[in-house]
């Protein structure tokens, strides 16, 4: 099933730290010999400043060999240079801690700048030390400490350059330590910035990204894009509500397109995302929020864009939803999906804890369709659908019908083992009633925002309830 | 050109024009000179004949042709003095001033030769500026002595001695300090210089009083070459220079001397600057006469360009540059005079520019269907040639512009071509001395050579090389049937956004390709997306002149001269076409597939109103309105017919009308496409079928379906599934019996009527809101429905990717207006590039 392990084609996208929980995970999986992921691992960390880490692996690839020299050398350095950071960014976090400064700060940054250096004495350079630390605690992997300073030094820092680095580092960090509120937050600013910002700047320093010479900025903006595609993958599959998160996200045009252009494979994770939220999207569960269309026609769109890249991309997850939602061919649908679970999710970083709910979500999908289709559907059959014995699936059968809201339409006729689906047509008289319902709304609206000076119009970005409310009064 | 060039030339015709001259100066007016000319360039033309002919008569008698060639230039001049003499002493200064007119015309030709000038003539004018000092004076003293027309010419007179004086003025001053000696020296200059510019030199030598008889016992045939020697290759060059461009040079005379000089010149240095010279007369050779160089002419300057970048890349020490230093022109120079590299003012590209345009237009003038253009076209293959050698030679030297042009070049004549021809064509290149280094050898494929090429013009600054190299890389993406890359690239460089400000040819080049990406959708069995993208061309209904196949005869509008030759000028060479039947063929059957099967499943008349492709149902409806149809004829009778047969759910008759098709034998795997075809017809049959005769069943078996339209149980339902499932048809399956349960509802009349008004009610309320959006001042104004225009351009362009079923709405919109656009691009160009031209 290694064909379609993503981890490489992911990690060039990824933080060298944030490649580590891939890399273990791909040694737990055991797709790959134990010894050369133990190889790339060291690998990795011979990059970083956690030379403990990097020993140790070194002593598991070559038992018996003497540790190169260099590692405690690097180590000694690695030692002092925090130290002397250490102190340096100690200099302004005594200065920030201090509770009149944290009250005298406002939001504007140039004028809080100015305040430190005239109270204090603090200058940009000595700012630009918490910056430095950040990243080093970062490099030898104390994350926490490494957002604490990151998230001060944004704060402060007016460098939009840095500032920006500093964002991806904290963003790192956060997933690193499993911070996910904190990570989507972050990941959201990022997002922002991002996408306000089209200067080149975006491409921080972060890590392998500052490759590119000089690009121009729609291809900076793209890899910038890319990158956050990826790296949010781990705050969306791991935060509580990242799912419908992702799909709001990925599927707005930007991204869709960012997607498209440059990570088709990115596709897998939409997809699964897309059927992992359907039943929350069916309205089964009452989410808190209410969803956005995008997220509600999330699978339609979805299915949209696989049959476009289909010839750059397909994996069992993708070749589920197109043989079930453009073939209409179940038993292909079925043999992808068991495919899908077991060869794909199983094996996947960030897929593997959705395993039992992704089979449950997709079965969903399944009898959904085969329902709508049908009007007399044989209880032997889709069981056989579904991939579940014949007691199992009359059970399910029972359960969907119960959840859904099918319940008035469809019977089961035990005695001929079907069940009958009774869908009368919607009634004229609903349609029109349906067609017409906004109408009202929407023509006062309008006569409101005739009644309004165009200026004035232009500046409210009026939502047609608060019209009304406007003609109320 | 005067009478001594020709004279060499066609020896036994000058007897007849040198006695007419003389004829005429006898009895001449000042007019005469005109007519002169002008008989003279028509002789001109049948130069070359002639010269053949009269090779031997040549042999023959060289004395009398010389002594009387020269004596009769002299015997002018001299009798052009005496009739001045004369007018002078009786005071006639109209007279005299024609005389001198003509007279300074004659130094003037003289000159042109760089001949020296006459004693004579500085004599004359010596006296003339002395004579008409002292009748100044006279006319001052003694007043109203003469009549005003004499006067009048006697200060014009005055004026053109004056001149004359000027522009001699050292000859002149020689010859007044010591005429005896002005005289002498110039006698001698005559005698000595017996290689003198061009073929003047025997004649002039023969009028020089020493040895005469020597001179003419060498002087032969093989006697004339000799005279061209490597050491006076400059003078000999510098002469045809200055004689280039001016009013009657013999052309063919000079591309002749320059191809003796080439064989003379000795170093490299001499033969560049040979060769340059060459070429450009050998450009210069016709340019109003004929339309094109005639082949001969052409292969002979591509073989010259060929050696030019030979001797220039084989020694790195020459380098030849538009700008340089200015130098001697008649001083030999080496890398060893220059101290380093010899610059030499001159323009590789230009030529290479240059012969590929002459090519182009000697194609767009023969007629091809004749076996002229087929030879011609053999020429390619050395002209791809030289091109590579070029693009090698920039290579070596990198230069990056005109590296950046003969890239361009090169994949101009490539990325239409079926891999066959450029196998041909690289192969030529293979066996060349100088080799570029991306060769198809080298890329292995022709996709790769056409990318490694491309790729070099999108690094390379220049937008406009970019923009074509983008077009061309698509065109043969299409071309390779790799339709998605195609379609990718297309919608990635957003060329449709900025193409309508581009100039004409690249705009053609646009369309090109995009009917091209259509095409290719239709090869690879994408009918969806092959109506929609060739659509848009369709809908002006100027397919021929958007692709510059044809010129469009426009209804209401004459065009002007300018204009059509402008048109003439953009037309592509026959065997770039596409074929425009091939074309629409291919769009109306797609549009039947996509079309027809709408048709069926609209039933009211209000919904008929939604098209998808216009130029199909107009042909449909004409078709309609026909009482008797007769066995199919045309392209377009056949696929009528189909539609026809296809609604009334004969599949089979369909397919086998499409298929009779004679113009699919023109595509590339006709009978893959043929069988797609096929099948698609029988699904486009099956659904067709469905929305026509479901309200007359209540069931209808899946097996029969499957047996009528001979598609595998599997297909049929899942085409049947897919209608259900996007609410396409009310029905649904019933396992068990194998068989669709239709469920119809029969709508009363109010309860249609109903319908119909709260659509239309929606519809006015649309309306109105757009109308607010526009006072508001555009989309940003009010509501929230902005959202949806702010989207992204790509955005767009996706939704146009995904295909049919969601664009109905906007698409019509849509693409009217880039048809629109499309072809109003052209005619703006057109205007402004008419206006400008008459503004020169």
């Amino acid at each position: 099933m290694a064909q379609y392990d993503l981890s490489k084609t992911l990690i060039p996208y990824l933080d060298r730290h944030l490649s580590f929980p891939l890399l273990a995970h791909l040694g737990e999986t055991g797709l790959f010999p134990a010894e050369e992921v133990t190889v790339a691992q060291y690998e990795l960390a011979k990059g970083t400043n956690m030379f403990d880490y990097a020993k140790g692996l070194f002593e598991g690839i070559y038992p018996g060999e003497t540790v190169p020299a260099e590692f405690d050398q690097k180590r000694t350095n690695a030692v002092s240079t925090n130290e002397r950071l250490q102190q340096e960014a100690q200099a302004v976090l005594d200065v920030i801690e201090n509770p009149d400064v944290a009250q005298a700060l406002r939001q504007d940054k140039n004028q809080n700048l100015q305040y430190l250096k005239d109270n204090y004495n603090l200058t940009l350079d000595q700012i630009t030390a918490l910056y430095n630390f950040g990243q080093f605690q970062y490099s030898y992997g104390n994350y926490t400490g490494a957002a604490d300073y990151l998230y001060h030094f944004r704060v402060l820092s007016t460098d939009a350059e840095l500032n920006t680095s500093a964002h991806w580092g904290k963003l790192a960090s956060d997933i690193l330590t499993g911070r996910w509120d904190v990570a989507l937050e972050e990941l959201n600013t990022l997002r922002d910035a991002i996408d306000t910002r089209s200067a080149p700047s975006l491409l921080g320093s972060t890590a392998a990204q500052a490759q590119g010479a000089v690009l121009d900025p729609a291809l900076g903006q793209l890899h910038s894009r890319t990158w956050v595609v990826h790296w949010s993958l781990f705050v969306y599959f791991n935060h509580p509500q990242g799912r419908t998160l992702l799909l709001e996200t990925f599927l707005s045009p930007t991204y869709l397109n960012t997607i498209q252009t440059s990570c088709p494979w990115v596709l897998r994770y939409l997809a699964a995302a897309a059927i992992l939220s359907r039943k929350a999207a069916a309205g089964l569960t009452t989410p808190a929020t209410p969803l956005s269309p995008r997220v509600r026609h999330a699978i339609r769109e979805i299915v949209k864009v696989i049959q476009t890249e289909e010839y750059q991309y397909s994996d069992p997850v993708t070749e589920f939803l197109r043989e079930l939602y453009v073939e209409f061919d179940f038993e292909r649908a079925q043999k992808a999906l068991s495919e899908a679970v077991d060869g794909v999710l199983a094996n996947d970083f960030f897929l593997g804890e959705f395993k039992d709910e992704f089979l449950d979500c997709a079965r969903f999908l399944v009898s959904e369709a085969y329902v709508r289709i049908h009007g007399r559907v044989d209880i032997e059959n889709l069981s056989e659908r579904l991939n579940l014995s014949q007691e199992e699936g009359e059970k399910w059968i029972v359960n969907l019908i119960r959840e859904s809201r099918m319940g008035a339409d469809a019977k089961i006729d035990l005695e001929k083992n079907v069940i009958d689906i009774n869908r009368p047509p919607q009634p004229v008289y609903q349609t029109v009633i349906e067609k017409t319902r906004q109408l009202a709304v929407r023509t006062q609206a309008l006569g409101v925002a005739i009644g309004r000076p165009p200026q004035q119009a232009q500046q409210q970005q009026q939502k047609p309830d608060q019209a009304q409310e406007v003609l109320v009064n | 050109m005067s009478s001594e060039d020709e004279a060499p030339a066609k020896p036994s015709t000058t007897a007849k024009p040198a006695m007419s001259r003389f004829l005429r100066t006898a009895g001449s007016d000042s007019s005469s000179s005109d007519s002169d000319e002008d008989s003279e360039e028509d002789s001109d033309a049948d130069n070359g004949d002639d010269a053949e002919s009269n090779a031997s008569n040549e042999e023959d008698k060289p004395q009398i042709r010389i002594l009387s060639a020269v004596a009769k230039r002299l015997n002018e001049m001299e009798a052009t003095g005496k009739v001045m003499e004369n007018a002078l002493k009786i005071n006639d200064w109209m007279a005299i001033s024609n005389e001198f007119d003509k007279l300074v015309r004659m130094i003037q030709r003289q000159h042109n030769l760089s001949e020296p000038i006459p004693a004579f003539y500085v004599r004359t004018l010596v006296t003339l500026e002395t004579s008409v000092n002292t009748t100044l004076q006279k006319e001052k003293e003694a007043k109203k002595k003469m009549n005003a027309s004499n006067a009048k010419a006697l200060t014009a007179m005055k004026q053109k001695v004056k001149k004359a004086v000027k522009d001699n003025e050292t000859e002149v001053k020689k010859y007044q300090e010591d005429p005896e000696a002005f005289e002498r020296e110039y006698l001698n200059l005559i005698a000595r210089d017996s290689t003198p510019a061009a073929a003047s030199g025997p004649r002039v030598a023969a009028v020089g009083a020493t040895d005469d008889v020597d001179e003419f016992t060498t002087v032969g045939k093989g006697g004339k070459i000799q005279q061209y020697t490597s050491e006076s290759i400059f003078k000999d060059l510098q002469a045809v220079q200055e004689a280039r461009g001016k009013k009657n040079t013999d052309r063919a005379e000079q591309i002749r001397i320059l191809e003796i000089l080439v064989d003379v010149a000795a170093t490299s240095y001499q033969r560049i600057r040979v060769l340059l010279a060459l070429i450009s007369s050998r450009f210069d050779y016709n340019s109003s006469v004929s339309t094109h160089m005639p082949p001969e002419l052409w292969l002979s300057a591509q073989r010259e360009v060929d050696q030019l970048v030979s001797i220039v890349a084989a020694d790195s020490n020459y380098s030849i540059q538009e700008m340089t230093e200015d130098y001697d022109e008649l001083v030999e120079r080496s890398p060893a005079t220059e101290k380093g590299i010899v610059r030499i003012r001159g323009s590789i590209i230009s030529f290479i520019d240059r012969l590929d345009d002459e090519f182009t237009r000697s194609l767009q003038n023969i007629d091809p269907h004749g076996t002229e253009y087929v030879d011609r076209l053999k020429d390619e293959k050395v002209l791809y040639c030289t091109i590579c050698r070029a693009q090698a030679f920039y290579e070596k030297t990198s230069q990056s512009d005109p590296l950046g042009r003969v890239i361009m070049r090169r994949l101009e004549h490539i990325y239409s071509k079926p891999d066959a021809v450029v196998q041909a064509l690289e192969a030529a290149v293979d066996t060349s001395d100088v080799k570029p280094l991306t060769t198809l050898t080298a890329q292995g494929s022709t996709s790769a050579l056409v990318h490694a090429l491309c790729v070099y013009l999108y690094k390379s600054g220049n937008s406009l090389l970019r923009t074509r190299a983008m077009l061309s890389h698509i065109y043969h993406h299409a071309l390779q049937n790799d339709f998605h890359t195609a379609r990718d690239m297309l919608l990635m460089s957003h060329l449709q956004e900025s193409i309508h400000s581009a100039d004409v040819a690249t705009q053609i080049l646009y369309n090109r390709t995009v009917v091209q990406l259509g095409l290719c959708a239709f090869r690879s069995g994408l009918i969806k997306e092959a109506q929609a993208t060739l659509q848009e061309i369709f809908t002006t209904q100027r397919v021929k002149e958007l692709l510059a196949q044809g010129v469009h005869q426009q209804r209401f509008q004459v065009m002007t001269p300018e204009q059509e030759k402008a048109e003439k000028q953009r037309q592509l060479p026959f065997h770039m076409h596409i074929n425009t039947e091939l074309l629409e063929a291919a769009f109306l059957v797609s549009s039947m597939l996509v079309e027809i099967p709408l048709l069926a499943s609209i039933e009211s008349e209000e919904q008929k109103r939604k098209v998808i492709s216009k130029p199909f149902r107009r042909l449909l409806d004409f078709a309609d309105r026909q009482v008797f149809t007769g066995p199919p004829e045309s392209t377009r009778d056949h696929i009528m017919q189909a539609s026809k047969a296809l609604q009334d759910g004969e599949w089979e008759k369909c397919r086998d009308l499409i298929q009779s098709i004679k113009i699919w034998s023109l595509m590339p795997e006709a009978a893959s496409v043929k069988e797609m075809l096929a099948k698609r017809i029988q699904e486009q049959g099956l659904r067709t079928y469905l929305f026509t005769y479901a309200p007359h069943y209540s069931t209808l078996s899946l097996s029969l379906l499957s047996r009528t339209f001979s598609l595998p149980l599997k297909t049929v339902t899942s085409l049947v599934s897919k209608m259900i499932w996007n609410e396409e048809l009310s029905a649904s399956l019933d396992q068990s019996g194998g068989v669709i349960v239709f469920q119809r509802i029969e709508l009363s009349r109010s309860q249609q009527l109903a319908q119909v008004i709260a659509d239309k009610v929606a519809a006015m309320v649309d309306q109105n809101e757009k109308a607010l959006d526009i006072k508001m001042g555009g989309t940003g104004g009010w509501g929230e429905r902005n959202d949806g225009n702010k989207n992204e351009k790509r955005g767009e362009q996706i939704q146009e990717r995904r295909g049919r079923g969601e664009r109905t709405r906007g698409a019509r919109g849509g693409a009217r207006g880039r048809g629109a656009r499309f072809s109003q691009g052209l005619g703006n160009q057109m205007n402004s590039h008419t206006g400008g031209q008459r503004g020169q």
